[in-house]
């Protein structure tokens, strides 16, 4: 068994759980978080040309110098056995995927037991 | 690749996120939990206080990262010398595969 835990926009929830519906997923968790991902930008080299007037200071500026905000995601989960992996990757990334920074990531984890709360059962 | 769920105290976790930031690890979640350690809680005068909030991190890292990742958490969530109960705790596991969801690409 696997756990594929998805961090995805807010705004593609609906829509992704759908897409996971429709695949054969219709179990998973969801639940709010803050997060910030890798950026390409150095923070000290845009301060500085800032700081000596070299740019105008403007929102847009300010908003890149920003590189330690945490930005609202949401962090998804479903367990699910080996052999389902790949559809469940593909069915996520074509549900969020707009080609943009921030889409998302998507992470693989071994499951050694699961066990059925109602039953005791160690089935998934 | 190595998953580091480090539960901390949230009044340390600006000070954890700027450290990792500026140690070369920019990408964090952060979540709001609930929960109790090894103490069971709080007891102050006869009521016991056992769902104590605290703030997860998540960190995705290479496995020669990690030492790097854990000692900033160390040193930045401790409080005081020697660190007091309910200074958190730190997990790792395994993580067998990454995707970036915008490319589409395997890997950190």
């Amino acid at each position: 068994m696997k756990e594929v835990m998805a961090f995805i926009r807010t705004n593609k929830v609906n829509r992704t759980k759908e897409a996971l519906a429709n695949a054969g997923f219709p179990a998973f968790c969801c639940r709010p978080c803050l997060g910030r991902g890798k950026k390409s930008l150095d923070a000290t080299v845009l301060h500085y040309i800032m700081e000596s007037g070299e740019l105008p200071v403007s929102q847009v500026g300010e908003a890149f110098t920003e590189t330690a905000r945490l930005i609202p995601k949401r962090f998804f989960t479903i367990v699910i056995e080996d052999d389902q992996v790949d559809l469940a990757v593909k069915t996520i990334i074509k549900a969020n995927q707009t080609g943009n920074p921030g889409d998302g990531k998507i992470f693989i984890l071994p499951i050694e037991e699961t066990y059925k709360v109602r039953t005791g059962e160690t089935v998934l | 690749m190595l998953l580091i769920r480090a539960i901390i105290r949230p009044e340390k976790t600006g000070i954890v996120l700027s450290e990792l930031l500026s140690a070369g690890f920019p990408a964090v979640t952060k979540m709001d939990v609930y929960g109790r350690g090894k103490q069971k809680g709080i007891v102050i005068g006869d009521v016991q206080y056992d769902e104590i909030p605290k703030e997860m991190l998540l960190v995705v890292v290479k496995e020669e990262d990690k030492e790097d990742v854990v000692k900033v958490i160390m040193r930045n969530a401790r409080t005081g010398e020697k660190g007091n109960f309910g200074d958190g705790r730190i997990f790792i596991s395994q993580v067998l595969d990454a995707y970036t969801i915008s490319t589409a690409k395997q890997g950190l």
